[in-house]
């Protein structure tokens, strides 16, 4: 029947995205411990709010579009799953903006490996400022 | 094989590696040195969590856990806009 197969095809194409999404929230988890200080780790951080949560929301849509064993309530949870995504995919990126700019203007990270910092010379407090 | 007990095996096996993942990010939250560390590992933390709760509601067929999603992640950003505040002028806003 052809409703079936389009169930079927929605239903791989979100479990394809969710195991994307779990490999990139694992490898983030895994980077979050080794990267060495806090401006490298926001590289970590957006890695696992934009592959590690939008791209397994947006799978999760397509899974609860296609199985319909979870009765007429999934339209609901696949439009939560939907406006969740699109709140994580924008307020994600300005978080991380905001807080990796208040950390340099602060002096509140510690910047331990430190081979060049631009933008606290151009400020005129020298080139590798600790603490 | 139907279509429930494909997803549901999906999920249960995704299940252990997202709770590795928390627990990864949970060590980074407690041992992290400065406050900034620990404000974007709770931002991981958090974002994370948003995406387990929707599959949670998935495999425990019950749509209200979505609302606990949507609430979390604003959360989150609030958290981020407020400790972003505080360092960058060091006053709680009012």
């Amino acid at each position: 029947m052809a409703v079936d197969i389009v169930d079927w095809i929605l239903v791989i194409i979100g479990q394809i995205l969710i195991a994307i999404g779990i490999i990139c929230d694992f490898i983030a988890a895994i980077l979050m411990i080794r990267f060495p200080n806090f401006y490298v780790r926001l590289h970590a951080l957006t890695i696992g709010s934009i592959g590690g949560a939008v791209v397994p929301l947006i799978g999760a849509v397509f899974i609860v579009l296609g199985a319909e064993y979870l009765g007429i309530y999934r339209f609901f949870l696949a439009g939560g799953a939907i406006t969740t995504a699109i709140f994580v995919f924008i307020l994600g990126a300005i978080g991380s903006h905001a807080i990796a700019r208040a950390a340099h203007k602060s002096k509140s990270a510690i910047l331990t490996p430190c081979y060049v910092d631009h933008l606290s010379e151009d400020r005129g407090e020298g080139e590798c400022r600790q603490g | 094989m139907d279509i429930e007990s494909l997803v549901t095996s999906f999920l249960v096996i995704c299940m252990p590696i997202y709770i590795t993942s928390f627990l990864l990010y949970l060590v980074r939250l407690i041992k992290g040195p400065t406050l900034p560390d620990r404000v974007i590992a709770t931002d991981a933390l958090g974002f994370d969590l948003a995406a387990f709760f929707v599959i949670l509601s998935i495999l425990f067929r019950s749509p209200i856990l979505i609302a606990c999603a949507i609430v979390l992640s604003l959360w989150i950003f609030a958290l981020d806009i407020y400790v972003a505040k505080y360092l960058e002028s060091r006053e709680l806003g009012e």
